[in-house]
């Protein structure tokens, strides 16, 4: 068979359904290649065959059967006038109907409207709490690292070995970079438990402090970094790409910043 | 005569298009009728739902899906081949196929135009459904890739693969029933 690269994409040029470069070069390789213009001319002919027999014609009274099984079908779901019910029976059900569906959502907007105060009040009491809660969590995990054998589990300075090393482990892909050379050799990776969910831990170093790069999946919008203080260890805080970041270390906030820049 | 609702201006309009699709997947004309009604009903119910500009797509879809419901009550999905399908006589037809050269040129090119029309309906006829209903949608309603991947619910590479596979069978099976020379064949 001649040309196999284009055979697949003749019918598609025939039809005008390639994008202009692709359909331009491949006008140009027909007009130089005899068996892919005879494959066109062919196709095109079938084409026109087929095209030719045009649409199979209904048969008579079709049309005006579906005609009417549309108009019962619409009878049957909105009666027309003159086969509603009398007035003083309309004015029986109707109203009857309408009450009760009103009522349903005055309790929907009632129930709805609780639910919400309801949500807003817990958001509000349970917020800031959650927020130190999350930061212990973070400096414990931190600071159990420090207290292993080995703070990582995946060690290699290439962000190519760790990165992969976390998928499938972690619902989630997080920035791994290197940076000996700016004086953060990157240690490994690590998964570890923060408030019960599974996070990644990027190990990073900074002279002899050791940095942990705590990343977990959000949904939160992009934020820049915020540096918290909790027993004398630096928390620097941001979210980029659907991954919220927390860096933890007892170095100096500054240089913890020049780190989240640099990631 | 009751006025028509939006939705029988909107779908009535396009029932030719339908019964044809129908047939070319069913190749059956009772069948495609009771499909047609069947899907048409369906699309009206469900007519609050048609949020497009273009009710074409969504319509034949529904066709689309009605006759393959058919196709599987029938425990047939595949190469349904009628007689029905490749020598039914047009309902303007009449009589003899002699009686079709009372205008034409002379009796023998007519039955040579009426020869070929037979073969190419009966080697559309013998094409996988997968394969004929994007040909169908392509050459006979003149379709986009785009609008036949929206009925058909497959990707618009798919489209054009089958499409191309399609055609190449089509040329096939025509240069085999015609006696052509087929040497150069895929």
């Amino acid at each position: 068979m001649p040309c196999d690269r284009h055979a697949h994409l003749l019918s598609a040029y025939l039809d005008r359904e390639l994008p202009d470069d692709e359909h331009e070069a491949l006008a140009r390789h027909i007009a130089d290649c005899p068996d892919c213009a005879t494959l066109v001319s062919d196709l095109r002919q079938t084409s026109s065959a087929v095209a030719g027999l045009g649409r199979e014609p209904m048969p008579e009274g079709l049309s005006q059967r579906l005609r009417q099984s549309l108009e019962q079908a619409s009878d049957a779901s909105a009666p027309s006038p003159s086969q509603r019910p009398v007035p003083a029976l309309s004015a029986a059900i109707v109203p009857r109907h309408w009450t009760a569906s009103a009522l349903m959502r005055q309790a929907a907007v009632l129930v709805f409207a609780c639910l919400l105060s309801a949500l807003a009040t817990w958001w509000f009491v349970t917020g800031s709490a959650r927020d130190t809660l999350l930061a212990r969590d973070l400096l414990s995990a931190h600071l159990r690292s420090l207290q292993q054998e080995s703070p990582i589990q995946v060690a290699s300075s290439d962000a190519h070995t760790v990165k992969p090393w976390f998928a499938g482990k972690v619902d989630f892909s997080p920035e791994v970079r290197d940076l000996a050379a700016q004086g953060y050799p990157l240690l490994g990776g690590r998964l570890d438990t923060i408030a019960g969910r599974r996070v990644g831990a990027l190990v990073y170093k900074r002279r002899l402090h050791l940095i942990n790069v705590f990343a977990w999946a959000s949904d939160a919008p992009d934020t820049p970094p915020t540096l918290t203080m909790r027993n004398g260890y630096n928390l620097l805080s941001w979210i980029r790409g659907g991954v919220v970041y927390t860096a933890v270390s007892d170095l100096d906030g500054d240089e913890l910043k020049q780190l989240s820049q640099m990631l | 005569m009751p006025i028509p609702s939006r939705f029988e201006q909107l779908a009535l309009p396009h029932q030719e298009a339908a019964f044809s699709l129908a047939f070319w997947l069913l190749n059956s004309r009772a069948d495609a009728e009771d499909v047609v009604q069947e899907a048409f009903l369906r699309a009206f119910r469900a007519f609050d739902g048609f949020r497009g500009e273009d009710i074409r797509p969504w319509l034949f879809a529904i066709v689309r899906n009605a006759a393959y419901r058919t196709l599987n009550n029938r425990q047939r999905t595949a190469n349904v081949i009628s007689l029905d399908a490749a020598f039914h006589r047009r309902e303007g037809d009449t009589g003899t196929p002699l009686d079709v050269a009372a205008e034409g040129p002379s009796v023998e090119d007519a039955l040579i135009r009426k020869a070929e029309r037979d073969l190419v309906r009966l080697a559309l006829a013998e094409l996988p459904t997968a394969f004929r209903e994007v040909v169908v949608l392509r050459e006979i309603e003149g379709l986009s890739y785009r609008e036949i991947s929206e009925i058909t619910g497959t990707a618009v590479g798919t489209v054009m693969s089958r499409l191309s596979r399609g055609r190449l069978l089509l040329r096939r099976a025509l240069a085999r029933k015609t006696g052509k020379d087929c040497s150069h064949a895929l």
